[in-house]
C-alpha cells in the first residue's frame, strides 16, 4: 500500500468505529439535555394525544390486565437493559416495544413505552427527561404504531405468522430508528443541506448497528411470541391475542 | 475481567481512542499546540482505563436508597433537580451548564455515591454524548478548508469554527442535563418519585403501572440472570445463531413465567379487596431552609448568568 492509501485506510477504520461505538449500549433514545427546550416541548405535544388514547383504552381494561401489563412493562425494561451475549461483539439488545404493541395494542403500547422510558431515564440513565417527549413519540407511538399496522396488515394478506412477526418487529424498529434520525435532523439541521441533508448525515451515523438489531429484533419477537403461545396461551387468550389467531 | 488489575476491554479502548478524538476537535485552534492534544489524550485514557459499570439499574436503586440526601423532601428534589435541568437547557454558551455538571456532581459524590463509582456511572453516557458529537462536528465536503481536514472518499471531512462552536454548547448542556438527572435519580428513590407525581395529581392509573413495574423489574432481572447462567451453564450462547435462538426461548419463558405470576398476585390481590388501586404508606420529610439553599443558590447564579447573556 502507498503511504495515502494507508492513511486512507486508517482513516476509514476510525471513521467505522465512531459510527458504530456511540450506540453500543443507547439503542436509540436522544440523550438527556441534547434538545433544545423548543424541541423538548413540542415532542411532548404531539405525544399527549396518544397517550390521552391510551390511558382511556387502559381505563376500560384495567381491573383484568392490570398485572399483565406491569409485567409486559418490566419485561420491556429488562430486556432493553440486557445485552445478547456474542451476537455481533456484546452490542445488541431487543427493544420490546414493538412486542408490547403486536401483544396489546398501540394505544396500550404508547403508556407502557412512556412508564419504562422514565424508568430507563432515572435508573439507567438511557435517554433523559427532557427528551423524555420525543424518546416517547419515537419508540412509544411511531415504532408500535407502525408495527402493529404491519402486523393486522399481514394477516390481513394471509401471510404466515412467522412473516408477519418479523416483518411487524422488523419494521418497527426501522421506523423508530429512521424517526429518531428525523428528530435530531430537525434540532440540528447542517449548514448546507439542512434538515435533509442533516437526516441523512444521522441515519447514516446509526444504520450499521440499527440495521442489524432491527433483524435481530424481528427474530427474536417471533421467538418469544412463539413461546408464549405454548407456555401461557391462557393470559395471551385474556389479552385477547391468540383468540384472533385462531380464526385463520 | 473484573479480578484484573487494569480491566481494559478492546471495545473501551476504542471507545477512548475515539473520544480522545473528539476531544481533540473540539479544542483545536483555541489553545496553545500541545494543549489539545494532550488533553485529549489525558480524556481517552481516563475513560478507556476508568472502565463502566454494568448492571447500573440495581447501582443506581441502591445509592439512591442510601443516599444521605434520602430524607431530604422529595419534591423539593425533584422541583429542584427539573428547575436546573430547564434552565441548563435554556444556555446558550458553554460555561454555565459545565458549572451545573460540577456542582450536582459534587453534590451527588457528597451524597454518598462517591467520586470513583461517580465516574463509572458517568464514563457510559458521557463516552456516548462524546462520540455523538462526532456527527455534529465533522462534515464532508468536496474542498477543505477549515480548521482541520481529513482526506476521506473522494473530498474531506472538514471541522469548521462554526460546528466546533455547536458541538461545545450541545456538549456541554448535555453534560449539565445528565448531572441533574443523576443528581435526582442517585438521591430519589423511585417510589417517592412516584408519591410526589401522585401529589401533583399526574393520573392514577399510570402511577399504579409504575409502582407494579418498578416492583417487578427487579425481581426479572434477578430471574432472567438466573436464567441465564442456567442457558449458558449448557452451552446456550456457543455461536451466533444458537445464542440468539436461546435468548429468544430465555426471554419468552422469562415473560411466560411472568405472566402465570401476575395471574396468581391478580387472584391474590381480588380475594383481598382490590377495587383497582394501590395505596402505599409513604415517610414524610419535612422541607429544609438549609435544602431549599442547595437548589435556590445554583439556580440564581443561572438566572444571573442568562441575564448577562450566558
Amino acid at each position: 500500500m502507498t503511504k495515502q492509501e494507508k492513511r486512507f485506510m486508517a482513516l476509514s477504520l476510525a471513521v467505522a468505529g465512531v459510527l458504530i461505538v456511540p450506540q453500543q449500549a443507547h439503542a436509540m433514545h436522544i440523550m438527556e439535555g441534547y434538545l433544545p427546550p423548543a424541541y423538548c416541548i413540542a415532542w411532548g405535544a404531539v405525544c399527549l394525544p396518544f397517550l390521552a388514547a391510551g390511558l382511556i383504552r387502559l381505563k376500560k381494561a384495567a381491573r383484568q390486565q392490570m398485572l399483565l401489563l406491569a409485567m409486559a412493562g418490566a419485561f420491556i425494561f429488562v430486556v432493553s437493559s440486557l445485552k445478547i451475549p456474542s451476537v455481533f461483539g456484546s452490542c445488541s439488545h431487543m427493544t420490546g416495544t414493538s412486542l408490547a404493541a403486536i401483544l396489546f395494542g398501540p394505544a396500550s403500547a404508547a403508556v407502557l413505552g412512556l412508564v419504562v422510558l422514565v424508568f430507563q431515564a432515572l435508573l439507567l440513565a438511557h435517554g433523559g427527561l427532557t427528551t423524555l417527549g420525543a424518546n416517547t413519540f419515537s419508540m412509544g407511538v411511531a415504532g408500535p404504531l407502525v408495527a402493529w399496522g404491519v402486523y393486522k396488515l399481514c394477516r390481513r394478506l394471509r401471510a404466515g405468522r412467522k412473516v408477519s412477526l418479523f416483518l411487524a418487529a422488523a419494521l418497527g424498529d426501522l421506523l423508530t430508528y429512521c424517526v429518531t434520525s428525523l428528530q435530531l435532523a430537525l434540532a440540528y439541521p447542517s449548514a448546507e443541506g439542512g434538515v435533509l441533508g442533516s437526516a441523512v448525515q444521522f441515519l447514516g451515523v446509526f444504520a450499521p448497528t440499527q440495521l442489524p438489531l432491527a433483524i435481530i429484533e424481528g427474530i427474536l419477537t417471533v421467538l418469544v411470541i412463539l413461546g408464549l403461545e405454548s407456555c401461557a396461551a391462557p393470559e395471551l387468550r385474556q389479552i385477547g391475542f391468540l383468540k384472533e389467531a385462531h380464526h385463520d | 475481567m473484573r479480578g484484573k488489575i487494569l480491566n481494559i476491554e478492546p471495545l473501551s479502548l476504542l471507545t477512548g481512542a475515539l473520544a480522545a478524538l473528539v476531544g481533540w476537535s473540539l479544542l483545536a485552534g483555541s489553545l496553545p499546540r500541545p494543549w489539545p492534544a494532550a488533553l485529549a489524550l489525558a480524556l481517552g485514557l481516563a475513560l478507556a482505563l476508568g472502565g463502566h459499570s454494568h448492571g447500573s439499574a440495581v447501582q443506581i436503586d441502591r445509592l439512591a436508597h442510601a443516599s444521605r440526601w434520602a430524607d431530604m423532601n422529595a419534591a423539593l428534589k425533584t422541583l429542584g433537580c427539573c428547575g436546573l435541568l430547564v434552565l441548563t437547557l435554556c444556555c446558550r454558551t458553554p460555561w454555565p451548564p459545565l458549572g451545573v455538571f460540577v456542582y450536582t456532581a459534587a453534590l451527588c459524590m457528597a451524597g454518598g455515591a462517591g467520586v470513583r463509582r461517580y465516574l463509572g456511572l458517568m464514563a457510559l453516557p458521557a463516552a456516548f454524548v462524546l462520540l455523538s458529537a462526532a456527527a455534529l462536528l465533522w462534515r464532508w465536503a468536496p474542498a477543505p478548508g477549515g480548521l482541520a481536514d481529513l482526506p476521506l472518499a473522494g473530498g474531506w471531512l472538514v471541522l469548521d469554527a462554526a460546528s466546533q462552536a455547536l458541538a461545545r454548547l450541545v456538549l456541554a448542556r448535555a453534560l449539565g442535563a445528565l448531572g441533574c438527572l443523576y443528581l435526582l435519580s442517585l438521591s430519589t428513590p423511585l417510589p417517592e418519585l412516584l408519591a410526589v407525581l401522585r401529589q401533583a395529581h399526574a393520573p392514577a392509573l399510570l402511577l399504579d403501572l409504575a409502582v407494579l413495574i418498578y416492583r417487578y423489574i427487579f425481581l426479572m432481572l434477578d430471574t432472567a440472570a438466573r436464567m441465564r447462567v442456567a442457558a449458558a451453564s449448557r452451552l446456550g450462547y456457543e455461536g451466533a445463531g444458537r445464542s440468539l435462538r436461546t435468548t429468544g426461548l430465555v426471554y419468552a419463558n422469562l415473560l411466560g413465567r411472568s405472566f402465570a405470576r401476575a395471574r396468581a398476585c391478580q387472584q391474590a390481590m381480588e380475594s383481598r379487596g382490590w377495587e383497582g388501586q394501590i395505596r402505599f404508606l409513604t415517610r414524610r420529610h419535612p422541607v429544609r431552609a438549609g435544602h431549599i439553599a442547595l437548589f435556590a443558590a445554583p439556580a440564581a447564579a443561572l438566572l444571573a448568568a442568562l441575564a448577562l447573556g450566558g
